[in-house]
């Protein structure tokens, strides 16, 4: 099994897990979806599947071990002289501290070890050679467990929160492994906070005949997007990238706008079919896009795009790192120097930086992301550091920035600058990705758009008309989403007769429309690799 | 209630926080807005904002704000 595209996971995990969930009592539900979830692991990643018994055992045990000692500073406080609570405050904190740091320790060192040494250990011998010295560093090379760098994080956000009271560790085991564990959210995400899902797939709701309808809806509409759009695309895409040198710029800057059609696609299809395969079985799942292409400034475009990575970035590192307290002390004399607007800007930056340097890093281990984080902090800096003066002109020369040319106008310039970062992002290495981007200024033409060449590089003119024509009905549906339309709910709602016939035309447009069969490879869903 | 209007006004001229419902989940405030009325409100009416509480509920509104101060107060 390959992903939640593939034929194992479509007609048969998937749809044996919601039949034997469908017949069987409420208790045995539990057990069902536990053994879907490390059976569809196991059939990914094979004996990898350790890590992920590792993480939540050790998840389960260091939460425990939280809980008791806050048990014990409860118990000691309600019994301390009001003079004594104070220090005894300090200590426990210093305990729970200890326990919390551990937690981060093991799986983010875990994380490292097998995600990222491999690219430290090589840059580490270039720069022993950079210094003229022996490149001694062995290079480790690791099989990766599918989706570690997403159960990783609710992992620790599961941590964090027990320790912040936000939530009571959790005594039960296997509610604890089906949180970190459940199958439709491992590949991709989303990135789920443990009040948000683990209780309600505790209780494993009875099956309902509007889920069920809701979340096959969904899929269908991911693996069109997937199938029709992101793979269709991807032979022109991996022909461009792999020998940027024989074209001109304008193929180039083609390709970057078609990687970002092709991420997206992508991306949103496989966390619709995570979603819609939650659905079926009654649990919600946090949505993780939200229309980014309708943003009006990057810092917007990251508020609707990969929302739960960048809302679990926000809570574990912007805010505890721009409100600790060196930082809050920073910042109130910034305020005083440079001014209630431009003081937090610039203190803001550290944590901002820390966030975009991770985001990064996130993403993969190579040079490129790095960059492509740090093109994204130095574009939000910069939007913060102009805002007050964007203001002040448009304002001086009576310009509406609520206007409708204003906002296509920012709309279409934060879409520009998405594209040229993922340029960066897709790019194999950082100096091809600089030597893209040179090309795009330097050798600028449109011949080969304007006589047709472009389509001998992996994709002809009817595979363009389809993707157009497909985007163009993406953006009416996100439009209407965007003005607070339910389109799932509505088509459910409708007649039987009616609603069989979308579905028939829906299956029928992937089936003559899909990238697969003869001349097409089948693409492993992009994030996945993250 | 009228101090916090006024010093969130401040901080985003542009935006009605009177009537304004959606202040986060609508994206009219960014993260960087959120520091600043943090540091602004913890200044102003003497309570320290745990990160715990930067959650979008606290900050959609100006009177769930003022309802997160009225009790960081009372918790002393």
């Amino acid at each position: 099994m390959a992903s939640y595209f593939s034929p194992q996971y479509l007609a048969l995990l998937l749809p044996a897990s919601v039949l034997l969930y469908a017949i069987t009592p409420q208790r045995v539900r539990r057990v069902i979806l536990l053994l879907a979830s490390y059976l569809f692991f196991w059939a990914v990643s094979g004996s990898l599947i350790v890590f992920l018994l590792f993480s939540t055992l050790s998840i389960h045990h260091l939460g425990l071990w939280l809980d008791l000692l806050q048990q014990n500073s409860k118990a000691e406080l309600a019994q301390a002289e009001a003079d004594q609570r104070k220090a005894l405050k300090a200590k426990a904190k210093k305990q729970q501290r200890g326990v919390i740091l551990l937690g981060v320790v093991i799986h983010i060192g875990l994380l490292l070890t097998l995600k990222y040494s491999h690219f430290f250990f090589t840059n580490g011998n270039t720069l022993l050679r950079f210094l003229h010295m022996p490149a001694i560093l062995p290079i480790p090379s690791f099989l990766l467990p599918i989706g570690i760098s997403f159960y990783t994080l609710q992992a620790v956000s599961y941590l964090v929160d027990v320790y912040r009271g936000k939530i009571q560790a959790d005594k039960n085991l296997f509610r604890l492994a089906l949180f970190l564990g459940f199958f439709p959210q491992m590949m991709e995400g989303p990135i789920c906070r443990y009040e948000q899902t683990a209780q309600r797939l505790w209780e494993v709701p009875k099956m309902q005949w509007n889920n069920f309808f809701l979340g096959s809806q969904r899929i269908l509409w991911g693996v069109i997007k997937k199938m029709v759009v992101a793979d269709r695309l991807n032979m022109f895409i991996l022909s461009v990238f792999s020998g940027y040198d024989q074209y001109s710029g304008s193929v180039i800057a083609l390709a970057a706008v078609c990687y970002t059609v092709q991420l997206y696609m992508d991306f949103s299809g496989t966390i619709d079919v995570a979603l819609g395969s939650a659905q079926l079985f009654g649990v919600a799942l946090p949505e993780n896009f939200q229309r980014p292409f309708f943003s009006r400034t990057i810092s917007e475009f990251w508020q609707r795009w990969h929302i739960t990575l960048g809302t679990w970035f926000k809570d574990y590192i912007f805010y505890p790192v721009s409100m600790s307290k060196p930082m809050k002390n920073l910042t109130s004399k910034a305020r005083k120097r440079f001014g209630p607007r431009y003081g937090p800007v610039l203190t803001s930056s550290v944590a901002l930086l820390c966030v975009w340097l991770c985001n990064g890093l996130w993403h993969g281990s190579a040079w490129n992301y790095i960059f492509f984080g740090l093109y994204h902090f130095a574009l939000i800096f910069a939007g913060n550091l102009v805002q007050p003066l964007v203001i002040q002109i448009t304002e001086r020369l009576h310009i509406d920035r609520n206007h409708l040319a204003y906002r296509i106008m920012q709309t279409v310039r934060t879409c520009i600058l998405v594209c040229i970062g993922e340029l960066f992002f897709r790019a194999d290495g950082l100096r091809n990705g600089l030597k893209m981007a040179w090309r795009m200024v330097t050798n600028w033409s449109f011949s080969p758009i304007t006589t047709g060449n472009i389509f001998a590089y992996g994709m002809d003119g009817p595979d363009l008309i389809l993707v157009a024509v497909f985007l163009v009905l993406l953006f009416f549906v996100s439009l209407a989403q965007e003005r607070g339309v339910k389109l799932g709910e509505r088509l459910v709602a409708k007649p039987w007769p009616m609603r069989i016939a979308v579905y028939y035309i829906a299956i029928c447009f992937l089936v003559i429309f899909g990238a697969y069969g003869i001349g097409y490879v089948p693409v492993d869903p992009i994030y996945a690799g993250f | 209630m009228e101090r916090l209007l006024e010093l969130l006004e401040e901080i985003r001229p542009d935006l009605d926080f009177e009537t304004c419902q959606d202040l986060i989940d609508g994206h009219h405030l960014n993260s960087l807005d959120i520091i600043s009325i943090v540091a602004e409100v913890e200044d102003a009416f003497d309570v320290t904002i745990p990160t715990v509480e930067v959650i979008p509920h606290n900050f959609n509104s100006a009177q769930n704000l003022w309802d997160l101060i009225v009790r960081l107060q009372e918790e002393g």
